[in-house]
């Protein structure tokens, strides 16, 4: 590789020996800048990235070479500098600024969870985690806990040892009657998770003191939607939450039991309907039991995924399969726009830095959404790469620019919204890297090609900077991976 | 001779002028004086007008005058020449017989000459042999008369004669009576008497009767001819009246002619611009004249001898002498290059300008032999026998264009195309499925007697349970409307109607109670007769479940006693109805429909349909209250509440296998569509309002079809079929409102996925109800999702 990379170069330079650009080079973070009296530098037009990076640790006199990535006009540098100049029609009499970042490390497999059933959800406690920070707690590192919702109705929380801390109660004591397919820490104390028994429900977590065993205890049920509740999102300061459910709604619910009001009689099971009859429901446990606080109703298929603004908590987003992404107003529970695209709608992550919404689709991409009123096009990007319905995405907590996702692929795919290649469609973003599930690796099939990600779907993903990324899925395990090194030192 | 005065006699009619040609005959050499004068004059005036053409150029419009003079003295000429040509007839008429005037006038209408074409095609005047019989001028010359000529008789006054007769013999001056005579003379006066002396004669001239008589009317200022009426009635040639017929078929004379001072302009304008050289007045001659095809060429010298050399004979070309290029050993310019060999080589044989390529062979000897020697004779041979080679007509059509032009498949999406969810769970095939009409759930059916639901994106089972304890679930179907929720499968001899346990409990409730309705009605009604129980035709009683089904979500059960292979619900959501295909089932019970609210079953056809064998499958018009009922050969429409046969289609399939009638049919937009799927590999569009035969036929699977179906929302123009070979094909099936244009169809998906076990492939399909996704069953136990 180091021999190509050479020849090529030299080939390079000889051909272009007079070619020569004079480059800044730049990073906006402290700690691999380049002094301030570094000026500008003549460098061969024929560089590659490689070449760059091998300069770049070069000047900053590192002992261990870092790669990076280069990035020219907010556009990854894919090709030579010569390429680039030609293909965007710039001099090479100018002085091309150059900002270079720590390449993403492909992310390695830390750790596989295995659990009785599918996991329908993931969430992780850690000191980077938002339900911490709003709660202005302190996760020591290693005392990580990561939260999984499984299609067998029970909650688990592990700690980074794959130990099980805490599981939650069966349906008997006051647990999930279905399948959980939504879970989330509110705060290291409390947990809220939903699932297709159509109720959400908070959970008191505590834990002992030295930490390898906890309680999960049910604090309230909330009722009031009519069909399986797809995803939940919550916003701790203000004490709401928001979910969606396949009945075409979306709730918005307390955390506080004083702020809820009661719960609809007819959606709450009764001694006397025909479930209650068959499965013993009505516990011994009596959970108070709430209402929603409004129920958003306006799509017109099930809803997929509900969020809040992460700036401003009173604005939600929704996404359906009616294909169109609405924007609410949650104080009044008012609709303010609505955006239709041409596919079912199955995930939504929100990326404040760009003003942009992520939301997976059932055909097998991520378009990226501009919601505000005064965007002229509704779809502003699509990251095109997975085989199947994208259903989870979640933030790069390194970059504003980063994006992971899971599919029912099987795989997840880290998305930079500045690497894109020219389609025939327009701009198409292309994944960074692909991470595929440990299960098939193990079972010697990681090359096969599982159709329709059978056996090894992807339900949830969550990236958290301390911990990794963490997913799970169809292969009943939730798996960590994490770029080694480089998350690290970051 | 006024110019007035002629340009009058211009006017007058020919017939007129005839007549003045004779008063103009009495001074003949006035005529010849004038017509050498203006004869003259109008060579003049023309070199005139010439000049002044030429002069038109520069100032024309100072020429105007003399234009109005040259109008006037231009008519002379043409004047001159009526008399001239009079002059042959004219003078040969008698000066004082004016009586020969006709004669004259006869001898010139038939002249003395005929005309021949002589050796040079000119005209030749022949004249008639002049005979000297009687009627000649000899004969008349009377036997005295004197032969002096024309001098004074004065001249004989000293002689006694006065002259010689034509002997020779001296006529003798007459005896003059002296005074006698003058005597005589004095007292009798006789008539006519002139005391002239007629000089021919010598003897006193005396004038006849008639002379005298005209010499009378000179005196009197009479006109002399006899008979002229001076008064005769006018004849207005000229009025105001329009004639049909012009007067005269004379040309219009030139005189007449007024110049269009306007396109006088124009052609200064011309002109002008001709010497300024903006227009070029001659086009050069072009190059290449265009072959008349209708000018026939003659080959004068087709059959050239040798003749002597002559001024008069003209030799046939030569052959050009053969030049550098058929030499063997041409110079090297005039051999040609790779390039010219290659394109020659390629050219067709008619297409070369040459034919042959020039080739240095260096020395004589090295020539070869003339390699078209053969082929030339065997062609010649052919010319000979007359025998016709077919003329090479090329075929430049290209192939791409006749093929129908269809849509690509990139502008129809979205449609299914790859597999999203592999529902694995059966054990045994998957018989049926049905997606739910919210879109959520999937329900399924198979040979372990299993009926499931699951969720449709993941793939999750959701609830199960056994219903036929050994015999496979043929047909699961939802009910089709979102008040309730109630699940129809079909299992053994028995259709069960579940209410599967994974709603609201408020929803659950309303389709609890919606099945429950119907046991309070079935029992007011009187029960059958013990006699009646044993007869076979008799509808069944629906019946509740067993305490283990009931409990896994059954309410009901309609023990059919024959096995129904088929179900399909009213779009309503109260009736649906079942088809029990068996060749054992009586053709009386072998459709029934069943009444949700009355949980009652009625058997709608008392005999077997005529043809085709037993019923296959049925379903429920859209929107109209009609039934379709398809056997092996055809689907047949009935008419429920008028109780008729409808329509009979016949899709020409041996074997029915499935069909499905277009979610739109009979709305606004036209008429019913139908698909029909045959176990013959045929997949049938039927347009009803064209035929009632197939409008398109498309034969795509090796193998036969199971199922068919419509997209159901309508929103999406799709439909799709199943077939044993493992695959599923996806077609856009457009529709389109007006009655004019047929449904387009486009073929635009295979999805292959199912594995063919025990020779059966895909059983079953279905649509999502709102997205372009489908779903199938397999044989191989599982079912998949494809978007």
């Amino acid at each position: 590789m180091n021999g190509v990379q050479d020849s090529t170069s030299a080939a390079a330079s000889s051909q272009s020996a007079q070619r020569q650009v004079r480059v800044q080079l730049v990073s906006k973070q402290e700690d691999i800048a380049l002094p301030e009296s570094t000026g500008p530098i003549l460098v061969p037009t024929g560089l590659r990235r490689y070449a760059l990076s091998t300069l770049v640790n070069n000047l900053l006199g590192n002992d261990k070479p870092v790669p990076f990535e280069f990035l020219i006009n907010g556009a990854f540098l894919r090709t030579s500098i010569d390429e680039y100049l030609t293909a965007n029609g710039i001099s090479a009499e100018t002085t091309l600024e150059i900002e270079y970042i720590r390449a993403l490390i492909p992310p390695l497999h830390i750790a596989s969870f295995e659990h009785d059933d599918w996991v329908g959800s993931v969430d992780v406690l850690s000191a980077t985690s938002p339900a911490t920070s709003w709660a202005s707690a302190v996760v020591s590192p290693g005392q990580e806990r990561i939260l999984s919702g499984s299609y067998d109705g029970l909650l688990r929380v592990w700690n980074m040892s794959s130990q099980i801390v805490a599981t939650s109660p069966s349906p008997a004591d006051g647990g999930h009657g279905a399948s959980i397919k939504a879970a989330k820490f509110v705060s290291p104390n409390t947990i809220v998770s939903a699932g297709l028994d159509r109720t959400v429900r908070l959970w008191k977590y505590n834990e002992s003191d030295d930490g390898f065993s906890g309680k999960i205890t049910p604090q309230i049920e909330l009722y009031g939607h009519k069909s399986g509740i797809n995803s939940l999102a919550v916003h701790a300061p203000s004490n709401r939450i928001l979910s969606a459910s396949a009945d075409h709604n979306i709730g918005f619910w307390s955390t506080k039991k004083s702020d809820a009001p009661a719960a609809p009689e007819n959606l709450v099971p009764s001694a006397a309907s025909r479930s209650s009859k068959r499965r013993k429901v009505s516990s011994s446990v009596s959970t108070p039991q709430r209402g929603p606080l409004a129920l958003l109703s306006s799509h017109t298929a099930p809803v997929s995924a509900a969020i809040f603004d992460t700036n401003d908590s009173t604005v939600g987003y929704s996404t359906s399969w009616d294909h169109s992404l609405r924007t609410w107003d949650l104080v009044t529970a008012a609709l303010v726009d609505t955006r239709s695209t041409s596919h079912s709608l199955l995930s939504l992550e929100h990326l404040p830095e760009h003003h942009l919404l992520a939301t997976g689709t059932s055909a097998r991409h991520i378009t990226l959404i501009d919601p505000r009123t005064s965007a002229t096009t509704i779809s502003a990007m699509t990251l095109r790469g997975h085989t199947n319905a994208v259903v989870s995405l979640s933030r790069d907590p390194h970059s504003s620019y980063g994006l992971i996702s899971g599919s029912h692929d099987g795989t997840c795919r880290i998305w930079d919204i500045r690497a894109t290649k020219t389609d025939k469609d327009g701009v198409v973003g292309e994944s960074v890297y692909s991470i595929t599930r440990r299960s098939l690796e193990e079972q010697g099939k990681a090359d096969a090609k599982r159709v329709g990600g059978e056996g090894v779907k992807v339900f949830s993903v969550c990236w958290d900077r301390s911990v990794g990324i963490v997913s799970a899925g169809e292969d009943k395990r939730i798996q960590i991976n994490r770029g080694e090194g480089v998350l690290s030192s970051a | 001779m006024s110019a007035a005065k002629v340009s009058k006699k211009r006017k007058a009619v020919t017939k007129d002028v005839e007549e003045e040609a004779g008063v103009f005959s009495g001074d003949e050499l006035n005529v010849g004086d004038i017509d050498g004068a203006l004869s003259d004059d109008a060579n003049d005036l023309s070199s005139d007008e010439e000049d002044s053409e030429v002069e038109l150029v520069d100032d024309f419009s100072s020429d105007e005058d003399d234009d109005e003079e040259e109008l006037d003295s231009d008519e002379i000429p043409s004047d001159g020449e009526a008399p001239l040509k009079k002059k042959s007839g004219t003078s040969a008429a008698d000066l004082e017989v004016p009586t020969n005037d006709d004669e004259s006038s006869s001898e010139e209408e038939q002249p003395n000459f005929r005309i021949e074409k002589d050796a040079n095609g000119n005209d030749r005047y022949v004249y008639d042999e002049i005979n000297p019989d009687d009627n000649s001028d000899y004969s008349d010359v009377e036997e005295n008369a004197n032969t002096i000529g024309n001098i004074p008789l004065s001249f004989y006054d000293q002689y006694p004669h006065i002259g010689y007769d034509i002997n020779g013999k001296k006529i003798m001056r007459p005896a003059t009576g002296e005074a006698l005579d003058a005597l005589l003379d004095s007292i009798e006066i006789p008539k006519g008497f002139t005391g002239l002396t007629d000089p021919s004669t010598g003897k006193p001239l005396e004038l006849s009767q008639d002379e005298l008589e005209l010499l009378r009317k000179v005196q009197m200022n009479e006109i002399p001819e006899e008979g002229y009426n001076p008064y005769e009635p006018l004849m207005e040639w000229f009025s105001n009246k329009q004639e049909i017929m012009p007067l005269s078929a004379a040309p219009e004379p030139k005189r007449r002619f007024v110049p269009s001072k306007h396109e006088a302009k124009r052609v200064m304008k011309i002109v002008k611009a001709i010497r300024e050289g903006r227009i070029l007045p001659y086009k050069p001659p072009s190059e290449e004249k265009e072959e008349d095809l209708e000018l026939i060429n003659y080959d004068l010298w087709a059959d050239e001898a040798e003749r002597p050399d002559h001024p008069m004979h003209v030799p046939a070309p030569k052959l050009p002498p053969p030049g550098y290029e058929e030499s063997y050993h041409p110079p090297p310019e005039y051999l040609p290059d790779n390039k010219e060999r290659k394109a020659w080589q390629e050219a067709d044989p008619e297409d070369r300008d040459r034919e042959f390529l020039p080739t240095d062979f260096g020395s004589l000897r090295k020539v070869p032999g003339y390699g078209e020697f053969v082929k030339e004779k065997f062609e010649r041979c052919l010319d000979l026998y007359l025998a016709p080679r077919v003329r090479r007509s090329k075929l430049n059509i290209d192939p791409e264009s006749l093929l129908p032009k269809l849509p690509s498949p990139e502008e129809l999406k979205p449609f299914p195309s790859v597999c999203a969810t592999v529902f694995r769970g059966h054990k045994g095939r998957v018989r049926s499925l049905a997606v739910d009409p919210t879109g959520v759930w999937l329900a399924t059916g198979g040979d372990d007697g299993t009926v499931r639901v699951w969720e449709l994106l993941t793939g999750r089972q959701l609830y199960s349970v056994k219903v036929g304890e050994e015999d496979p679930v043929n047909v699961v179907r939802w009910r089709p409307s979102k008040d309730a929720v109630v699940l129809a499968a079909a299992a053994g001899d028995d259709i069960y109607l579940i209410v599967p346990p994974i709603l609201d409990p408020e929803l659950e409730q309303a389709s609890l109670d919606l099945l429950d309705a119907g046991w309070g009605y079935a029992a007011s009604k009187p029960a059958p007769k013990a006699s009646e129980e044993g007869k076979k035709t008799t509808p069944p009683q629906w019946v509740r479940p067993s305490a283990a089904l009931a409990d896994n979500g059954v309410c009901a059960v309609i023990p059919l006693r024959y096995v129904a292979k088929s179900i399909s619900w009213h779009r309503r959501g109260d009736y649906f109805v079942a088809v029990c295909p068996g060749s054992s089932t009586p053709a009386s019970m072998a459709i029934a429909i069943h009444t949700l609210s009355k949980h009652l079953t009625q058997y709608p056809f008392s005999r077997r349909i005529k043809g085709g064998g037993p019923p296959q499958t049925a379903h429920f018009h859209p929107s109209k209250p009609i039934l379709f009922v398809a056997n092996q050969r055809t689907v047949r429409a009935y008419d429920l509440s008028r109780q008729l046969l409808v329509k009979i289609i016949q899709p020409g399939a041996r074997w029915i296998s499935s069909f499905d009638i277009h979610p739109t049919s009979s709305t606004a937009s036209g008429g019913d569509n139908l698909i029909v799927g045959s176990y013959d590999r045929r997949l049938l569009w039927h347009d009803l309002e064209l035929s009632q035969r197939p409008y398109k036929t498309l034969r795509y699977h090796r193998k036969a079809i199971r199922a068919v179906k419509f997209h159901p929302s309508g929103r999406y123009p799709l439909f799709a079929d199943a077939s044993d070979d493992g695959s599923l094909q996806i077609f856009h099936g457009s529709v389109t409102g007006d009655m004019l244009s047929n449904a387009s169809i486009v073929p635009l998906k295979v999805l292959k996925g199912h594995k063919i076990t025990g020779e059966l492939g895909v059983m079953d399909l279905d649509w999502h109800p709102r997205e372009a996704w489908c779903v199938s069953a397999g044989a191989d136990g599982t079912c998949r999702l494809w978007m």
